[in-house]
């Protein structure tokens, strides 16, 4: 019972339809049966009155035995159509009056019967006793016809016909409903799947992102490790050469051993301070500066340094065409990308080959600037395509620990992109890789004719100059070093290891040419402020702010001090301390 | 009960005889002529109203005289028996005198009863019956043989003179209804 409700339940007809459909069945027969019986009891009502009718008419006929006025009353029942026989019979039960319609018969005795009423067959009869003051007279009889059934199923096609409509009605909407219910339980179905899918796809971000984010922090600690690896490896070897250089140095009186052994700790000094530029360029931390170059100076003046790069096995071949248009860019970034792409091609032949640097204009098109485009070609081993994809990641490399930070080449594309050039690299295995540098046209005259240089052979050679410098300084070693470049180059000087102790000996009244300060300082004073101060109590009297740290030299530039970067060799220091005392008397 | 039903057997038997006779022509027997107008006096009982005063008690029956010479014999006595009017039985009373009508309501004048018709005139609620057969001059009611039948003529006046009330229904079956 329980599992037949239930399947009604979850049927297509709920038990509310079926209910409802029960409902009108009972309402539709209960409304027929009632209707029937009223009409039935209607019907008998009015044949009853119309018996009493005549039993009250005819009674005087009875009494007074006037067969004609007996008649005459019963013909008159006749107008109802309905009416099939009427009789009057006396009190013996004999027939006094009559009519039949035909097929109607009447007995002429009849059975004797008190007050009826009886629906009999499809007739309805009813008899009425005739009285008069009491006394029996005899009994008035009628037999009329029950409405026929096809009249009374006409009777009921209206409320049939509404039934049948309401069902009708019903059991659409139950199906709508059904349908509706379906189709709303599909989509629950359907938004409860999405929701989980939902859950599960952030789900799967969470977890991606956990994934990533671990990947991230691997690749950074490979990075670094690499990096570690790598710089120390190259920072080892360059330590090696000079440490052992300066011992062989001290071992040896042969000037021309001592002069190659000398130069061989420079380029170690050198590569050393390559180094740690390079480094600062990816870092971003160092100050681009931008100078109107003119390429053709620029490659000639570094041709020396390249070719001292490369092996003798590799020959190189510079193509520059007259009429190159010059371009903006750091002349010190540029010169470090060119050797860069250079050790590069060379490490791609290892067993030789040819390195052709080439430059051309390229006219920019609508919208676009005129751009020089510098083409670095080798005929080395290629890259696979893996490779050149990744070639500018920084701390990418394929060479073996030692041989590579994976910084060059990233160089290079952090130089192109802050210049506002372009880097690309084309390679096929096997046949070589070329590397074209595009940089912007600049209109402007030239600014610096040639590479910043140092030759080793003007050291010896330097002119004595005459000054007294005042050189603050905190760190001894680093003032000892510096003592001996200034003594060297005729200076005297005086140290003092924080501002505060340069800013009271320059009150004391001294007289100094220069100052010259590190810029990084212990102190409530730094370098800077230091120089602020000496321009507002002494003007007039020079300051040169030295360091290595490129934050505190671009905060310099800014406010015009004359600077000298770390590290660097005795001639640049000659040079800039000589245009700064030049410009210190020239300016008083 | 068992006497009840043998009485009312009894009674549809004179009845049906009484009207079995009267169907056939009155001059076959005069016998049955009488029986029928003895039924008929009954039956008047019943479609005549009279003034409730005109009965001494609720119960009081419709008393029917018959004055003169008396035609009906046993049969109106029986014709009387277990029959009622308005709740009243019927009861046969025949007067040494025809003015002794006291306590009578219907009254039969027989042959040689005028004398009642004047006495009748002062007695309200009295219903005169008079016969072609004995009588020239007529009562409320007059009985004449018309066809072969037992019928009557009316006089209304004289009936509502008295205060009596004729039913329609015996109106209509008469031969004459004389009214005002």
């Amino acid at each position: 019972m329980m599992a037949f409700v239930d399947r009604l339940r979850r049927g297509r007809f709920p038990l509310m339809v079926l209910a409802s459909l029960l409902l009108l069945l009972i309402a539709g027969v209960a409304t027929t049966v009632v209707s029937e019986r009223g009409l039935k009891q209607q019907l008998a009502r009015e044949a009853e009155a119309q018996a009493d009718l005549l039993a009250s008419a005819v009674s005087g006929a009875l009494a007074f035995d006037d067969r004609a006025a007996a008649q005459d009353y019963v013909d008159a029942v006749q107008v109802n159509p309905n009416v099939m026989a009427a009789a009057v019979y006396d009190e013996n039960n004999r027939v006094v009056a009559s009519f039949a319609r035909p097929g109607e018969t009447i007995s002429t005795i009849a059975t004797p019967r008190d007050r009826t009423t009886r629906f009999e067959d499809g007739r309805l009869y009813v008899v009425r006793p005739v009285e008069e003051a009491g006394q029996r007279l005899g009994t008035a009889r009628l037999r009329l016809l029950d409405t026929p059934p096809s009249q009374r199923f006409s009777r009921y096609v209206g409320l049939l016909l509404v039934l049948g409509l309401a069902v009708l009605v019903v059991v659409v909407l139950a199906v709508a409903q059904g349908a509706l219910r379906r189709a709303n339980r599909e989509l629950e179905r359907r938004a409860e799947a999405l929701a989980e899918t939902n859950l599960l796809l952030q789900q799967q971000m969470t977890e991606r992102e956990k994934a990533e984010e671990a990947l991230r922090q691997s690749q950074k600690m490979e990075a670094i490790g690499r990096l570690t690896g790598g710089i120390a490896h190259d920072f080892n070897n360059l330590l090696m050469v000079a440490s052992s250089g300066i011992e062989l140095l001290d071992r040896t009186d042969d000037p021309k051993k001592r002069k190659r052994l000398s130069e061989g700790v420079r380029q170690a000094v050198e590569r050393g301070a390559a180094l740690t530029r390079q480094m600062l360029a990816f870092s971003r931390r160092s100050p681009l500066k931008a100078d109107v170059l003119d390429l053709p100076t620029q490659v000639e003046g570094l041709r020396f340094l390249l070719e001292r790069s490369l092996r003798e096995d590799i020959e190189v071949i510079v193509d520059l065409p007259d009429g190159l248009w010059r371009i903006e860019a750091d002349a010190g970034e540029l010169e470090l990308a060119l050797l860069n792409l250079a050790v590069n091609a060379r490490d791609a032949m290892p067993n030789g080959g040819t390195l052709t640097l080439s430059a051309q204009n390229v006219p920019g098109g609508e919208g676009a600037h005129d751009t020089v485009c510098l083409t670095v070609a080798d005929t080395g081993t290629g890259m696979s395509q893996a490779v050149t994809s990744r070639v500018f990641e920084p701390f990418f490399t394929t060479k073996e620990v030692g041989r590579g930070t994976g910084l060059g080449l990233s160089q290079v594309y952090g130089f192109a992109r802050s210049s506002g050039g372009e880097i690309s690299v084309e390679s096929a295995e096997g046949v070589g890789t070329t590397f074209t540098l595009c940089l912007p046209r600049s209109e402007k005259p030239a600014t610096i004719p040639g590479p910043a240089q140092t030759p080793a052979a003007e050291t010896g050679k330097a002119r004595r100059r005459g000054g007294r410098l005042l050189l603050v300084e905190d760190d001894d070693a680093v003032a000892a070093g510096v003592g001996h470049m200034l003594r060297d180059l005729g200076y005297t000087y005086v140290r003092a290891a924080q501002a505060a102790d340069a800013l009271s000996i320059l009150e004391g009244g001294e007289r100094f040419d220069l100052v010259l300060s590190d810029m990084v300082m212990p102190g409530e004073l730094d370098g800077l402020a230091l120089g602020n101060e000496i321009r507002r109590r002494h003007a007039g009297l020079p300051v040169v702010l030295t360091t290595g740290y490129s934050e505190a030299a671009s905060a310099a530039s800014a406010e015009n001090f004359r600077l000298l970067l770390k590290p660097y060799g005795i001639g640049q220091m000659e040079t800039v301390l000589a245009e700064a005392i030049g410009e210190g008397r020239a300016g008083v | 009960m068992t006497r009840t039903r043998r009485t009312a057997a009894g009674l549809a038997a004179v009845w049906g005889l009484a009207l079995l006779i009267a169907a056939t022509p009155v001059a076959a027997s005069h016998g049955l002529e009488y029986a029928v107008k003895a039924n008929y006096l009954v039956r008047f009982a019943a479609f005549v109203e009279w003034p409730p005063r005109v009965f001494s008690s609720a119960q009081a029956p419709v008393v029917i005289c018959v004055v003169g010479r008396d035609p009906f014999g046993r049969t109106l006595d029986t014709a009387v028996r277990s029959q009622t009017a308005y709740g009243r039985p019927l009861a046969v009373r025949r007067p040494a005198a025809a003015t002794e009508l006291a306590g009578c309501q219907i009254v039969y004048v027989g042959e040689g009863g005028a004398a009642a018709m004047t006495a009748a005139e002062s007695q309200p609620g009295l219903l005169t019956v008079t016969d072609e057969a004995s009588s020239d001059e007529r009562g409320a009611i007059h009985f004449v043989i018309s066809r072969e039948r037992v019928r009557f003529h009316i006089d209304q006046t004289a009936a509502m003179r008295r205060g009596l009330t004729i039913s329609s229904r015996l109106l209509n079956l008469a031969l004459t209804v004389r009214a005002r």
